[in-house]
C-alpha cells in the first residue's frame, strides 16, 4: 500500500481487461443462445422423427462449433488476467471471487467441453433419446459456466457474503448462500443468458433469411426461421423486462450508476413530473446536460417502479460521498496503525467503527499528498475531498449513450422479430423481402447491444473495482509501462486473428449453407467439407421442396 | 422391470425438479423466473416448428386436391 501506484499502468490495465473481455463476449452470447436454439431443433427431431431436424441441428451445430472453439480459447487468458494485472485485486477478494471463478473454470472444461464433444461426435452412437439429453446438458453446462462467472461479476457490483478481515487484510467468505443469491447477480444473469438467446435468435433467422433472398435450402430456412423468430419475440420481451429489474437493482446499489446512465445532474424532489433525458449530451466539467430531450412525467415511475421515490442527482451523490470519505481516511490510517501494531487495540475499534467506509479512503489514497493519507491536513483536505468526490462519478457521457444504445437495439429486435414471426407464422414471410433483408442486415445488432451493455455495467461501476470497497486504482498489479504496451499489443494480435479467423470461417460456411450429398442418412462419419472434422456428414434432405 | 425403471427415474427428475423450484422459488425468485421461462420458450419454438410441418402437409393436400 505503501508504493506509489502508477495511473498510466492501472489506465493500461482496464485497457487491457476491457479489450479481452469484450473480445471474449463476441463470443460468448452466441454459444449461451445456440445451444438452447439447437436443443429446441433436436427436441422436434426426437418429437417428431423428421429427418430434416436433425439435418438442421448439424448444420447450425457446426456454425456452433466454430464459435464455441473460439469462445473456450479467449475466455481462458481472461482467468489468468486476474492474477497477472490485477494481483491488487485477487488478493484482495480471491478467498470469494476465486470460488465461483474456479466452478466457472470446472463447468466450462469439464461438463461444457466434455458434452460438447459427445454432442458433435455421438449422433451415430447413441440413442436419439440419449442425444437429446447430452445436447441439453450442454446448454445447461454453458448457461451455468456463465451463472458462475456472472455471480462473480454481482460481488464485484453488490459485495455480498464477504467480509473484510483487518488481520489478513483481505475480504474472505461470510456466507456462500448470499454470495450466490445476490439479487444483482440473479437480475444479471437471466439477463445475460436471456441476451444470449437474442443473439442466437438473430443469427438464425438472419442466416436463414440469407438462404430464403438466395434461394437455398428453404425447406430449413423456412422451419429454422419458424424457430428463430419464435425464440427471439419472447426472448426480446425477457431481456427488455429482466433488463428493466436490473435496473432497478443497480439503482438501489448504485445510485452512481443510475444518476451517470440517465444523466441526471440535479435532484428533483417533484418526483411526479421529474423529466426522463431520452437524449442528452453531458459535460462533466460543467456538470450538467449542453444539451437534452426530456420528457416530463416517466422518470420516477420508469425508474424507481414509484411515484414517490426520490432519485438523487450526481451533484448530491457528491455531497454525500465528503463525509464517507472523511471516514474512510480515519479507517485507513487506523488499519495502517493497527497493522505496524497488531496489539493497538484503540486503532483497530477505530478501523471497527468506521469500516463500512473504509473503500473512500482507499479512494482518497490518489488525492493524498505522495498517495499517503496521513499528509492530509486541514489546509489541503477540502481539495482533497473535492477531488475524490468528483472521483466516485463515473463517465457520465460514455455511461448515458451505451446503456441508450443497449436499449434502443432491444426495442429494435423486438419489433423486428415480432414481425417476422407474425409473417412467418402466416406462412408469408417470403412474400417480404424487405423484412428478410432487414433480418439479415440486423446480424450484427445482438453483438451491439451486449457489449454496449458490458460498458454500461463496468463503466458504472467504476471507480470501484469492488463497488464500495476497493477502488480500481488500487487494484491493478504493479508492472511496467513497456511490459503493458507490450502485453496489450499482444492480446489485441491475438484475439483480432481470432476474430478474423471466427469470421472467415462463419461466412464460409453460412455462405455454403447446408449441403445435399449422397451418403444416404446421416450414417457416415466422414468429415463435411473439411468442417468440424469427423462431423457426421449432412443427410439429403427427405422433404426438399425447391 | 423397465417399466418400473423408467418409473423410478421420472420420479427422481420430479422430485429433483420440486426440490430446484422450492429453493429458487425462495431465495432465488430470477433463477426460477430462467428455469420456467427457458423451459417455456424452448417449448413455445419446437411447438412453433411443429406447427409449421402441420401447415405444410395441410398446404401440400390443398394443392393435391386442385390438381
Ligand atoms: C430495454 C432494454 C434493456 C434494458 C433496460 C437493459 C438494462 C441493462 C442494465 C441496467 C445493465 C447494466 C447491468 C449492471 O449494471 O450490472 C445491462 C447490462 C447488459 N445488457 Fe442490457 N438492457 C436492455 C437490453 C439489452 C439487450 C437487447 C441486450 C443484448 C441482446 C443486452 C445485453 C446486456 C449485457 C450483455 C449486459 C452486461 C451484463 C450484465 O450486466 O448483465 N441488454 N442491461
Amino acid at each position: 500500500m505503501d508504493m506509489l501506484i502508477n495511473p498510466t499502468v492501472v489506465e493500461l490495465s482496464r485497457l487491457q481487461f476491457a479489450l479481452t473481455a469484450l473480445y471474449h463476449f463476441l463470443f460468448v452470447p452466441l454459444t449461451l443462445g445456440m445451444t438452447f436454439i439447437l436443443a429446441t431443433m433436436e427436441t422436434v427431431y426426437v418429437i417428431t422423427g423428421k429427418q430434416i431436424y436433425k439435418e438442421m441441428t448439424q448444420f447450425w451445430g457446426k456454425l456452433f462449433g466454430i464459435n464455441f472453439a473460439l469462445g473456450v480459447a479467449t475466455g481462458l487468458t481472461m482467468e489468468f488476467e486476474f492474477g497477472t494485472n490485477w494481483s491488487m485485486y485477487s488478493h484482495f477478494v480471491g478467498d470469494i471471487f476465486g470460488t465461483p471463478l474456479a466452478i466457472e473454470g470446472l463447468m466450462a472444461f469439464f461438463m461444457e467441453s466434455t458434452f460438447v464433444g459427445v454432442m458433435f461426435f455421438g449422433w451415430e452412437r447413441m440413442s436419439r433419446k440419449a442425444h437429446l439429453v447430452v445436447t441439453y446438458l450442454v446448454a445447461l453446462g454453458s448457461n451455468l459456466s456463465a451463472l458462475w462467472i456472472l455471480i462473480a461479476n454481482g460481488f464485484m457490483q453488490d459485495p455480498q457474503g464477504g467480509t473484510f478481515d483487518p488481520n489478513t487484510m483481505r475480504m474472505q467468505f461470510s456466507s456462500f448462500i448470499e454470495l450466490i443469491f445476490n439479487p444483482d447477480a440473479q437480475a444479471k444473469f437471466v439477463h445475460t443468458s436471456i441476451a444470449g438467446f437474442v443473439t442466437g435468435s438473430m443469427f438464425v433467422m438472419g442466416i436463414s433469411a440469407y438462404y430464403m433472398l438466395t434461394n437455398k435450402r428453404k425447406d430449413m430456412a423456412l422451419r429454422s426461421f419458424r424457430i428463430a423468430t419464435l425464440f427471439g419475440v419472447i426472448s426480446s420481451i425477457g431481456v427488455i423486462t429482466l433488463g428493466d429489474a436490473l435496473g432497478y437493482i443497480d439503482g438501489q446499489k448504485q445510485p452512481t450508476k443510475l444518476a451517470a446512465m440517465e444523466a441526471i445532474w440535479n435532484t428533483d424532489y417533484n418526483t411526479v413530473s421529474a423529466s426522463w433525458n431520452l437524449i442528452a449530451i453531458p459535460s462533466r466539467s460543467e456538470q450538467k446536460n449542453i444539451f437534452e430531450v426530456s420528457i416530463p412525467y416517466i422518470l420516477t415511475p420508469l425508474l424507481t417502479h414509484s411515484e414517490t421515490t426520490v432519485i438523487p442527482g450526481i451533484i448530491q451523490l457528491e455531497q454525500e460521498a465528503k463525509p464517507k470519505i472523511v471516514n474512510g481516511i480515519k479507517a485507513m490510517i487506523a488499519l495502517k496503525e493497527y497493522n505496524l501494531d497488531r496489539s493497538n487495540t484503540q486503532a483497530l475499534s477505530t478501523f471497527k467503527q468506521y469500516e463500512n467506509d473504509m473503500g473512500y479512503g482507499f479512494l482518497a489514497m490518489q488525492f493524498a499528498p505522495d498517495q499517503d493519507l496521513k499528509k492530509i491536513n486541514a489546509t489541503n483536505l477540502p481539495s482533497v475531498l473535492d477531488k475524490t468526490a468528483k472521483d466516485t462519478i463515473p463517465n457520465v457521457w460514455v455511461e448515458f449513450w451505451a446503456f441508450r444504445l443497449m436499449v434502443a437495439a432491444g426495442f429494435f429486435m423486438l419489433a423486428l422479430f415480432a414481425f417476422a414471426a407474425y409473417f412467418s407464422l402466416k406462412n408469408e414471410i417470403e412474400k417480404h423481402p424487405t423484412l428478410l433483408k432487414l433480418a439479415m442486415w440486423s446480424i450484427p445488432l445482438p453483438w451491439v447491444a451486449c457489449e454496449f451493455g458490458w460498458i454500461t455495467a463496468e463503466n458504472g461501476r467504476q471507480p470501484w473495482t469492488v463497488f464500495g470497497w476497493l477502488p480500481t486504482f488500487v487494484s491493478a498489479s504493479s508492472h511496467s509501462v513497456g511490459y503493458m504496451v507490450f502485453s496489450l499489443i499482444g492480446f489485441t494480435l491475438l484475439y483480432s486473428s481470432f476474430i478474423a479467423a471466427e469470421l472467415y470461417l462463419m461466412f464460409k460456411y453460412a455462405r455454403l449453407g447446408p449441403q445435399d450429398d449422397h451418403h444416404g442418412h446421416g450414417h457416415g462419419s466422414a468429415p463435411a467439407g473439411g468442417g468440424m472434422a469427423g462431423q457426421p456428414v449432412f443427410a439429403k434432405p427427405s422433404m426438399d421442396r425447391k | 422391470m423397465k417399466n418400473l425403471l423408467t418409473f423410478i427415474g421420472l420420479a427422481a427428475i420430479m422430485v429433483l425438479s420440486l426440490f430446484l423450484a422450492v429453493i429458487t422459488g425462495d431465495y432465488g425468485p430470477w433463477y426460477f423466473a430462467w428455469l420456467v421461462g427457458t423451459t417455456m420458450v424452448v417449448l413455445i419454438s419446437a411447438a412453433g416448428a411443429i406447427m409449421f410441418d402441420r401447415q405444410d402437409e395441410e398446404q401440400q393436400q390443398k394443392q393435391g386436391s386442385i390438381h
